[in-house]
């Protein structure tokens, strides 16, 4: 790491004011932004530590408006919380799926969704590629067995949050503070394919802060499932992951959001997949259309095509466990 | 360097660094005062400042566990954490564990299973047993996986280590 | 008098001639007949106390007054030639106190003239620059990037199969076919075998480059005393460190020391002199103040080594019966940028089974990669994938079964050199690893995969997962070999100090000595130190490889002490006038009938002062007419799900020969480990060079995947354990890397037994299953 200036946040309106400062990053568990210095891939001149904000380290629940999660709370304290195992087990499932005992301890969950991609080229202080202003993606025709399939465009990326999908299957908001915003989204807004102008994947710009991340009361009868494919049995970013949540009146799909991880620059939301199901009975024949729209228009790359047939089997799966409510993988 | 005053000027913010900024960590229990910069993670201040070599680095970015250390109870990776970020909090290092001479019972039983190879990882794989079993003190086999998931061990001692902390569990509870 | 005599030794799949000089009598190993204490016993190690409450000193961990940092420069290029380099801004910053490149280093020969320790040409990324010498690493890092290097960019070649053309271009000015020419051995007449054949079988495998990874990475700490130089190093051969830094630094043998106390994992790639350590003993001498250089994870997965990859034609003819007729394999290794040490991938093929006419044909070369290193047992496991996966196909078109076919060509006598081995425990292994897997069972079914599918799992109503079993068997040196030198100093008070200059790599060879000094002096093994990994104090002893450090050094500890007894027993007699033939040690007591009671050594000895018994011991040299090898076979159990691709091994089986067992503890340790390392190699491990940069984009732990907490099998395994009398005095054979060697060929074929349909390529990866499958 290049040296730096430490200052520890007081409240969240200074804060803002001296992250709107340039050279100035914000830092919360520091589990990505410290890897990202330590690459020596940036180098601001101040950070500012978040996780002396103590009031957006709560967890609240009320059945009412549902779930409030402080932006430092970290994913174990997600994970081990005994209403957001209960009523968003998906979202427990994608907490848990995610890094080690000892990251979800020190990770927070606004880390987590701000968390800058794991392109090994972008990791790497020798590639100079597109996101990181250069004029090349080193992936388009390099090593890509582990970038996007869906929608990529100049950069070929993928998101690696495990919460970012399942938050977007439970149709979660954030409340975002900054120098000139303050104002709740919808986490899907939150996310935004890099573009020749701004080549970063969210919304927020110098100064922006996510404070509070809110997931609605869970709809009657919902019941849903975080399926993540790793290359091997834990510590791995998703090679393709899936969030499915559903609601069912009988054998009625009445409502369903699907989230899919690894696949894109952003979490990949299956609308045409969601189109399908709402209003239909359950049968397999279903999950299989259903699970062909997720990846309708896929455009792999070398070495990435398995990540197809991989994706419409997990989509396919994630569906049968949700009505089925029987998990065995 | 000492602290500096900046804008926004409504309350003080406290600045420091870049250079040598003095910090406490309190460490097993001891409290240690040392200068470091604010770029000093928690691990090179254990090992290098404090001279607590036991905690290894492997890796210094999150990918092996070497360096896991307790952090208020908690196991932490010491070398994703700022060692400023860490004034005023609890650390447990694997030197806090054995006490006036004894082993703790963990170390006896990774002893005893032959849970280790290398030795490398080893202190990393005790302190991640340490936090399973303070707060789980009856695990299963899948919780003592799920436990150390964040711990490589190119060696390959996983089946020890697995016996090796069930049998702590045991000689915890029977109070050995 | 010490006998100088000639020997031939095996290494790693090499075989050699040369001199060694023994003395002392020599010993048989203990019978049946003979009680034995220690050896055999589960003894937890000796050092374990130091290694768990983190006060083991690694070369990580040793802090030196005034110690300064090195960090490497390496080249961002595959092969350049650097025009001209600018240090000055990374010397006038604070901290820095050198900087240290080809402009004002000494030339210095490195990997037998491949290479200078700073060369003006790099020829891979990742090759060293220059090195700043700072306060702290971090300024050291800083002063980094602050060098200016020109690069004249030169045509680079990633691909062994690409760098054999004639218009590839050169990356060493040989030529890139290692020695000029391929490494062939042949036996018999292989037209006329395959002529004799019924069936034909030829396909070609492709193994990966694998990562050692090592948890402590390569690195050292240099201390100047005077003109004499001591090396913390990280390192499975001291004496070879330090014969390599006195010949490069000019300075005799006993003004360098080599220390290597405490070592997290070497694995075959610490066995040789690294550039690291010689730039820090310049860079201690250029500053006056002792030199850390430790490499990085990534430097550590650049420069410091890999099992390479391999591309093997592997060619078989067998009878209907089974018989095999003819084997030839041509192989094709990707050595990186340097290499000295080629590995040996047709060793399976020459030795697993009985044929009459074998050609193997090894092409080492050369490209812009990293180079090459051993890497527990080099060659034998990629050749062993090729070969056994072939031997299954084979089964499988005679519609033999696997196991069968391996008994029906199974080799009494090495083949390589006509004679009989010393033991082999081969038969035994199948026999009893097959039972404890329940072979026959899984197997004997007419459809065996319709049966092992409804043993899988499923989602909903669809069965998903397909289960397979496989078998896979090895063959491997491990006989260990002189020279090694050990002497055994019996203290006044009855205790014992073991002195070798072996290293303990985490084997716990430091337990296993004691043990052997233990049984031999009649002394508790509480009672017994071991001091290894010093060259200055220690006796020579061969590098920590090969599997051969039980096997060389025991032999030569059980000498010592054998003879350090003999000295007691000598003095005894006198002190406690009883007839020497009437005394017996047991137990740290001397007892003779012609005593009332037992009498503590201490007693005896403290009457003569300080006298010091000293034995001395060195390895005998291997018998001339056996070939001493170890064996093994393991049993694999895999379900393949087929919809996402994952492969995930349920059970591994394991039953190996290696004599006999010295302390099944660690030995189990080093089973459970080789096997893990295999399963990686097997599943997920796969170093990815950038095919148009040359740059290993995952020289990390968070892309390089080694084996988790949570991938681990149910591991069972068994021991032949019949002590090899031929082998040496201990009986004892090596086993650190006979439990790697099949593990990848059992589960590959076990995948191929689940899906019915093979993959030739390791690893095998989600997407090389979902392709099998045509899911791609
Ligand atoms: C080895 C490894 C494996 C991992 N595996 C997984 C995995 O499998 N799945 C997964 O989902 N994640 C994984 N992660 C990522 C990990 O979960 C994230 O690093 C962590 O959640 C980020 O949280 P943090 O608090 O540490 O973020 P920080 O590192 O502190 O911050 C990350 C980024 O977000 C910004 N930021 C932080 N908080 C806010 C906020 N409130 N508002 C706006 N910006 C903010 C920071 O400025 C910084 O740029 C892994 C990480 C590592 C190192
Ligand atoms: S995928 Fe994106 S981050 Fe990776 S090299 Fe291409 S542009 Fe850079
Ligand atoms: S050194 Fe901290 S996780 Fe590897
Ligand atoms: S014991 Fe060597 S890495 Fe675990």
């Amino acid at each position: 790491m290049r040296s730096f200036e430490h200052v520890n946040a007081l409240n969240i309106q200074t804060t803002v004011a001296l992250l709107s400062e340039p050279s100035t990053e914000a830092i919360a568990g520091g589990t990505d932004l410290l890897g990202e210095l330590k690459a020596r891939l940036r180098s601001p001149q101040r950070l500012v530590n978040l996780k002396t904000l103590s009031k957006l380290r709560e967890i609240r629940y009320s059945p009412r408006v549902g779930l409030r999660l402080g932006a430092l709370v970290t994913l174990a304290e997600i994970e081990r919380h005994p209403v957001v195992q209960e009523r968003f087990p998906i979202l427990a499932q994608a907490a848990s799926s995610a890094a080690t005992p000892q990251l979800r301890h020190m990770g927070t969950i606004g880390g987590n969704l701000c968390q800058k991609p794991r392109c090994w080229y972008y990791r790497n202080k020798l590639f100079h590629c597109w996101l990181k202003g250069g004029d090349i993606c080193f992936a388009e025709d390099g090593e890509n067995k582990y970038h996007a399939i869906l929608g990529a465009d100049r950069c070929h990326a993928v998101h690696p949050s495990d919460l970012a999908p399942a938050l977007i299957a439970l149709d979660a908001t954030v409340c975002v503070v900054g120098p000139e915003v303050e104002g709740e989204i919808s986490l899907e807004e939150l996310y935004t394919k890099p573009t020749e102008r701004h080549r970063r994947m969210t919304i927020l710009g110098p100064g922006e802060l996510i404070t509070e991340i809110r997931v609605p009361p869970p709809k009657k009868n919902a019941r849903g499932v975080y399926l993540k494919a790793m290359e091997r049995g834990s510590w791995s970013f998703a090679l393709v992951s899936v969030a499915a949540q559903m609601s069912l009146e009988g054998e009625r799909i009445t409502d369903a959001r699907i989230a899919l991880g690894g696949v894109a620059a952003i979490p990949w939301r299956a609308r045409e997949s969601e189109r399908l199901l709402v209003g239909q009975e359950f049968s397999e024949e279903l999950a299989e259309r259903a699970a062909e729209a997720a990846v309708a228009g896929a455009q792999p790359l070398r070495d990435n095509g398995y990540k197809v047939p991989l994706a419409k089997s997990l989509v396919k799966r994630a569906l049968e466990i949700s009505i089925r409510e029987r998990s065995d993988m | 360097m000492a602290t500096k005053a900046v804008r926004p000027k409504k309350r003080k913010i406290a600045v420091r660094g870049p250079g040598k900024t003095p910090i406490k960590l309190i460490v097993n229990g001891e409290t240690h005062e040392l200068l470091v910069e604010p770029r000093r993670t928690l691990l090179d201040a254990l090992r290098k400042d404090l001279g607590l070599t036991g905690t290894k680095r492997a890796c210094d970015e999150g990918t092996c566990g070497a360096c896991t250390v307790l952090l208020d109870g908690k196991p932490i990776y010491a070398c994703m954490a700022l060692a400023l970020e860490c004034e005023g909090r609890s650390i447990e290092t694997v030197e806090g564990l054995a006490r006036n001479g004894k082993l703790h019972p963990i170390q006896a039983a990774f002893i005893e299973e032959d849970a280790l190879q290398c030795g490398f990882c080893t202190p990393g794989q005790i302190m991640s047993v340490k936090a399973l079993l303070d707060e789980n003190p009856n695990p299963t086999l899948e919780d003592v996986k799920r436990a150390v998931s964040g711990n490589l061990c190119r060696c390959g001692a996983y089946p020890k280590i697995f016996k090796a902390a069930l049998r702590a569990a045991e000689l915890l509870r029977s109070g050995s | 008098m010490p006998k100088v005599i000639k020997t031939r030794t095996e290494f790693e799949g090499h075989v050699f001639e040369e001199y060694v000089v023994v003395e002392g009598e020599g010993l048989s190993a203990w019978d049946a007949q003979t009680p034995l204490r220690y050896i055999g016993r589960q003894i937890p190690r000796t050092d374990g106390p130091e290694r768990v409450t983190g006060k083991a000193v690694y070369t990580f961990d040793v802090q030196l007054p005034g110690m300064l940092y090195g960090k490497i420069l390496r080249s961002p290029h595959p092969h350049a030639r650097i025009k001209s380099i600018n240090t000055q801004r990374a010397e006038r910053l604070p901290g820095v106190r050198a900087v240290l490149s080809f402009k004002n280093a000494p030339k210095l020969s490195f990997r037998q003239g491949q290479t200078f320790l700073f060369d003006e040409i790099v020829r891979y990324v990742g090759d060293e620059v220059a090195c700043v010498i700072a306060d702290e690493e971090e300024i050291a890092e800083d002063a980094l990037e602050l060098i200016e290097v020109e690069y004249e960019r030169l045509p680079f070649v990633l691909d062994p199969e690409e760098a054999l053309r004639p218009e590839a271009p050169n990356v060493q000015p040989s030529g890139n076919l290692l020695n000029g020419k391929p490494d062939i051995y042949e036996r018999g007449d292989l037209d006329r075998g395959f002529s004799q054949a019924d069936l034909i079988v030829e396909r070609t495998f492709r193994t990966q480059c694998a990562l050692h990874n090592c948890l402590e990475t390569h690195g050292s700490v240099a201390l100047w005393e005077g003109d004499a130089l001591t090396v913390w190093d990280s390192t499975q051969h001291i004496f070879g460190v330090r014969a390599g830094l006195a010949q490069l630094l000019g300075l005799p043998l006993h003004k360098v020391r080599v220390i290597k106390r405490y070592m997290g994992g070497g694995f075959g790639s610490k066995n040789g002199l690294g550039k690291y350590t010689v730039i820090a003993a310049l860079g201690a001498k250029a500053t006056g103040r002792p030199v850390k250089i430790m490499l990085d994870r990534h430097e550590e997965n650049l420069a410091a080594g890999n099992r390479p990859s391999t591309i093997q034609h592997l060619k078989v003819g067998a009878r209907r019966d089974g018989t095999l007729t003819a084997l030839e394999l041509k192989a094709i290794v990707n050595a990186g940028a340097f290499c000295t040490w080629p590995p040996s991938v047709g060793g399976p093929a020459r030795q697993l089974y009985l044929c009459p006419n074998v050609k193997t044909e090894q092409y080492t070369v050369f490209t812009n990669t990293g180079p090459l290193s051993a890497f527990r047992a080099p060659g034998y496991v990629e050749g062993t994938f090729a070969l056994e996966s072939l031997m299954d196909e084979l089964a499988h078109e005679l519609k033999i079964d696997p196991l069968e076919l391996r008994l029906k060509n199974y080799a009494e006598i090495d083949q390589t050199t006509g004679r009989p081995y010393s033991t082999k425990g081969l038969r035994e292994a199948y026999e009893r690893g097959a039972k404890l897997f329940g072979w026959k069972a899984l197997t004997s079914n007419p459809s065996p995969v319709a049966h092992l599918r409804e043993r899988g799992g499923a989602v909903g109503e669809r069965a998903t997962k397909l289960r397979g079993v496989g078998m896979a068997s090895q063959i491997w040196s491990g006989n260990g070999m002189p020279p090694a030198y050990a002497i055994v100093k019996i203290n006044p008070d009855g205790t014992a100090t073991v002195v070798t200059g072996t290293q303990d790599i985490g084997t716990g060879t430091k337990t296993v000595l004691a043990q052997i000094a233990a049984e031999e002096l009649g002394f508790p093994i509480e009672k017994i130190s071991v001091e290894i990994g010093d060259t200055q104090l220690g006796l020579y002893a061969p590098l920590s490889a090969g599997s051969m450090t039980v096997a060389s050094v025991g032999p030569a500890v059980r000498l010592a002490a054998h003879e350090a007894r003999q000295q007691l027993l000598d003095v005894a007699a006198q002190v406690l006038e009883v007839p020497r033939e009437s005394l017996a040690i047991c137990d740290g007591l001397l007892s003779s009938p012609a005593l009332k009671e037992a009498v503590a050594i201490k007693d005896v000895l403290e009457k003569l002062e300080n006298f010091m018994i000293i034995g001395r011991g060195a390895r005998e040299p291997n018998p001339e007419d056996v070939a001493v090898n170890t064996f093994g076979a393991q049993f694999a159990e895999v379900t393949v799900d087929t919809e996402t691709g994952e492969v995930k091994v349920e059970r591994i089986v394991a039953v190996h020969d290696s004599g006999r067992v010295i302390n099944p503890l660690t030995l189990s340790s080093q089973i459970e480990g080789g096997i893990i390392q295999g399963l990686g190699y097997a599943l997920f491990e796969q170093r990815v060079v950038d095919r148009n940069t040359g740059v290993v984009v995952n020289d990390n732990l968070e892309n390089y995947k080694l084996p988790t907490a949570l991938d681990i099998p149910e591991i069972v395994f068994e021991m032949v354990d019949r002590p090899d009398h031929r082998a040496n005095n201990l009986g004892a054979k090596g086993v650190g890397e006979p439990p790697i060697i099949p593990t990848a060929a059992a589960i590959a074929n076990a995948v191929a037994n689940a899906l019915g349909i093979r993959i030739y390529e390791l690893p095998l990866t989600r997407e090389k299953i979902l392709k099998a499958l045509k899911r791609v």
